[in-house]
């Protein structure tokens, strides 16, 4: 089994796309169309080794999101990325005082998704 | 591993024009609650999906025009703007904007330049302040790190002490220096354990390390800094080179050191599919002329039209007409592009799965009980049989049901549609949506739009009154336009009402005595004068409009709204209002058909057009010369037709009187045509005789009885034309 990956995105054809990608590479993907339904995968009892988010969603922001998954003991230290098109740097520091590990920047190809994922994810 | 995601395109155009949709329902409704910020957040978040998305693909137009929206959309949801008329206008007329560069992007006409550059120009200025710079950083895949390779190996030193907070964010900082490996040869690692506190009040969750390493690598400095991406703005870190071999210091950076910079090899993904660049791209980019000398030369550039006008090759209006003719072919492949796909609720296809496996159960019951079969066992077997039945016709059902969808789609046009009328025409005008949820097959949702579009429009430009008249008739000023749809019986109807003058009898029947459709002495019932409205040619509006009254439209309509096997009728009360009903078909595939017997064969009726069957008396048929047969139906003529001669075959009675008459009926036309027999009703699925044999005339297409033989469908309106064919005016 893979690793598994809770991919967190507002966007089906996003996350679709990093789904793909990830899926490839052989990790087990975990889909989840907003902060609150990934918090629902979560306690339905996926226990992901990386989580990667988008910022604006619905129902339950990137942000919230990522605050929320800190609380969770078990996934305290799980790395987390989150998903910007945000060349300014607000939203990226915003993401890492609510506990985000790193960050993709949109547009991404596969090579460069999975680079980052290297990069915080032990082999 | 394949790593191309071009194949997810047709998703995003998909999801792209559901965020479009969202835009613009969400901005019609910002123009009456302006202070509603979930709905600010919708609009936003549909517009920053699509910028986003669009940069995946390589859409940089679209991703730099969205991205201006989003700019403006940013401020309004936060409140550094609030939201005014105009705004929401250019809003709106931004979405139109964008939805045709994505349609460019797929392949289609490209929106004028102009009309994008306006628009920023006017995206920027509501943003209140100058355009906003483009994101940067857009381009996928740096070409940069191709530069950086095949330099010899440097050397450097890196001193860092991460952040405390190193842990908590999920960093691992032998992650880190696995990455610094495969950089190069990690010389030397030296830990640094100075700023460990006593035990005691040591927090397990915090970093207190640092570490000095020493890299040799091949790579640029910035490869290697990029190493500490997520930790660098905290903490410490320096990089140092180091020269070679030395232990000296060197300050600086690559290019002090390095060899001649060799010129970027383009990432495969920024060429991959993409157009040859324009010539004029390519002089600028070799230097041979400058970006100002291109921008004005391309200025001085003509149209073809205007050159064709210039050398009197073609007049303004040929040329008018060509490019309205290039805008329809746009639209038309549009159209093409729709029925790419189908998005179904998973919902539906748990069901079908379900239903799948019951009819496996059934089935092996079946084959189980047919080993050994007794007599005693029929019971059973009919039992069996009788399941096999209600298991297919709920499959039939439900995989009908996969191409069903709400109509709603079709209706979510005419809000924005209704507003812009509103504003061209002066008059107040609302619009009042219901049964959206009602389901149909998609591909009648998508040819019902511009039918629909078009008894909109007609009801706003011709129904309804402009205020002072409503006034001045003790109604009031905002005229109300109904869009309701609801299923009755087979069949979906859908109706658009609206509350101004009516239908005009006297105009409608002076007009058409004037342009020949009907003579003086006619004595027209309302019921028979209505549906002049539909006749080619026929506009009553005064003066022509932008909207409507081009004397285009209605006959259009109705023949539309015949073609897809439907009906449209019209209510009307003088001064009270118009109801236009469409009735369609749920589906195409499949047909409720009486089906009849002509001698051995079978034939089937599309029930819809059948309007009574009879047995005539022989004195009730008349033939007349050049006229052929005709049947007195309480007092109405209408032509009859023997169904035997029509497609020669055997009958079993020759005369009226022992057979049967159906009485059909198409676009107001009505036929009695002669069969044998009635058999009974059933629901067939229409197989295309065009596909699989050739046309035949009189023959809508062929169904497999349930004997296994081939029966045909008879085309009502193609036996009307037989029958007016085959007798010609009396000479």
């Amino acid at each position: 089994m893979g690793k598994t990956v809770l991919v967190v995105d507002d966007s089906p054809t996003m996350r679709q796309m990093v789904a793909f990608t990830l899926s490839n590479a052989g990790f087990t993907v975990v889909e989840a169309g907003n902060g609150k339904e990934a918090m629902g995968k979560i306690g339905g009892g996926t226990k992901p080794d990386l989580v990667v988010t988008d910022l604006n969603m619905p129902e339950m922001d990137g942000i919230t999101l990522i605050q929320e998954i800190r609380k969770n003991a078990a996934l305290k230290f799980t790395p987390i990325l989150m998903l910007t098109t945000e060349s300014s740097d607000d939203k990226k520091k915003a993401g890492q005082a609510a506990g985000a590990t790193g960050w993709v920047v949109k547009p991404f190809n596969p090579e460069q998704m999975l680079k980052v994922i290297q990069k915080v994810l032990p082999a | 591993m394949s790593t191309d995601l071009s194949h997810f395109q047709d998703a995003f155009f998909e999801e792209s024009a559901d965020h479009l949709a969202t835009m613009e329902e969400g901005l019609l409704n910002l123009e009456q609650h302006p202070d509603d910020l979930d709905l600010l957040n919708r609009i936003f978040r549909a517009a920053h999906s699509i910028k986003g998305n669009s940069g995946m693909f390589g859409f940089t137009a679209v991703g730099q025009f969205t991205h201006k929206m989003e700019t403006l959309l940013d401020r309004l949801r936060n409140g550094q703007l609030s939201v005014t008329p105009a705004i929401a206008d250019v809003l709106l007329r931004s979405t139109d904007c964008l939805s045709s560069l994505l349609e460019a992007a797929r392949g289609g006409a490209a929106p004028d330049p102009e009309t994008i550059a306006k628009l920023e120009e006017e995206l920027a200025s509501a943003s209140g302040g100058q355009a906003s710079p483009a994101e940067p950083g857009q381009g996928p895949a740096s070409a940069q790190s191709a530069v950086n390779q095949a330099i010899g190996g440097r050397h450097f030193r890196i001193r860092w002490t991460p952040p405390s907070w190193l842990f908590q964010r999920g960093l691992d900082p032998i992650q880190m220096i696995k990455e610094l490996e495969d950089l190069g040869t990690l010389v030397s690692r030296t830990l640094d354990l100075s700023s460990l506190p006593a035990f005691d009040v040591l927090d397990s969750e915090c970093c207190y390390l640092s570490w000095i390493f020493d890299v040799e690598t091949a790579k640029d400095k910035s490869v290697v800094e990029s190493v500490f991406d997520f930790v660098k703005d905290e903490g410490m870190l320096t990089i140092e080179e180091q020269a070679k071999g030395e232990g000296r210091e060197a300050r600086g950076d690559a290019k002090e050191l390095t060899a001649p910079p060799q010129a970027p090899r383009p990432s495969p993904l920024a060429v991959s599919d993409s157009e040859p660049k324009p010539l004029g791209e390519i002089l600028v980019e070799t230097g041979v002329v400058s970006r100002e000398t291109l921008d004005h030369a391309l200025s001085q550039q003509k149209r073809v039209g205007e050159i064709l006008i210039e050398q009197h090759a073609a007049t303004p209006q040929q040329i008018s007409q060509a490019l309205q003719k290039q805008q329809e072919s746009a639209i038309h492949a549009k159209k093409g592009a729709d029925t790419a796909s189908i998005r179904v609720d998973t919902a539906k296809i748990d069901k079908l799965i379900n239903l799948v496996g019951e009819l496996v159960i059934t089935q092996s019951m079946l084959s189980d009980l047919s080993v050994r079969f007794e007599m005693s066992q029929l019971a059973v077997l009919l039992e069996r049989v009788a399941q096999l039945e209600r298991n297919t016709r709920e499959i039939q059902e439900r995989v009908m049901g996969i191409r069903m969808l709400p109509i709603g789609s079709a209706f979510s046009r005419f809000p924005r549609l209704v507003r812009d009328l509103s504003g061209k025409s002066g008059k107040k005008i609302q619009l009042v949506l219901s049964g959206e949820e009602t389901e149909l097959d998609k591909t009648v949702i998508e040819s019902i739009g511009d039918p629909l579009t078009h008894l909109v429009r007609n009801s706003a430009d011709h129904g309804l009154e402009p205020p002072d008249e409503r006034l001045a008739n003790d109604k009031p000023e905002l005229g109300t336009i109904r869009l309701n749809a609801f299923h009755e019986g087979g069949s979906i109807c859908i109706t658009v009402e609206d509350d101004g003058r009516g239908l005009n009898r006297d105009k409608i029947l002076a007009k058409a005595i004037k342009s020949g459709l009907v003579s003086e002495q006619e004595k027209l019932t309302d019921d028979q004068i209505w549906p002049l409205i539909f006749k080619p040619g026929f506009s009553t509006a005064e003066k022509v409009t932008d909207v409507s009254g081009r004397g285009v439209g209605m006959d259009v309509v109705k023949r539309n709204i015949e073609a897809l096997g439907g009906t449209v009728s019209i209510k009307t009360a003088l001064g009270k209002g118009t109801i236009f009903t469409l009735k369609l078909p749920l589906t195409l595939a499949i047909i409720e058909g009486m089906t009849v017997r002509v001698g051995s064969d079978t034939y089937i009726v599309p029930l819809l057009s059948i309007l009574e069957s009879i047995q005539p008396k022989a004195e009730a048929i008349k033939t007349l010369v050049g006229k052929g047969e005709l049947i007195n139906v309480r007092g109405t003529y209408l032509p009859m037709m023997r169904m035997y001669e029509v497609f020669s075959l055997q009958p079993e009675y020759t005369e009226p009187a022992k057979a049967i008459l159906l009485i059909l009926e198409t676009e107001g036309e009505r036929v009695a045509v002669m069969v044998d027999e009635i058999l009974g009703q059933q629901q067939v699925v229409i197989k295309s005789m065009e596909q699989n044999f050739r046309k035949v005339d009189g023959v809508a297409g062929a169904t497999i009885l349930g004997d296994g033989t081939v029966g045909f469908i008879l085309d009502v309106r193609g036996l009307l034309e037989i029958a007016r064919r085959e007798t010609p005016v009396a000479a």
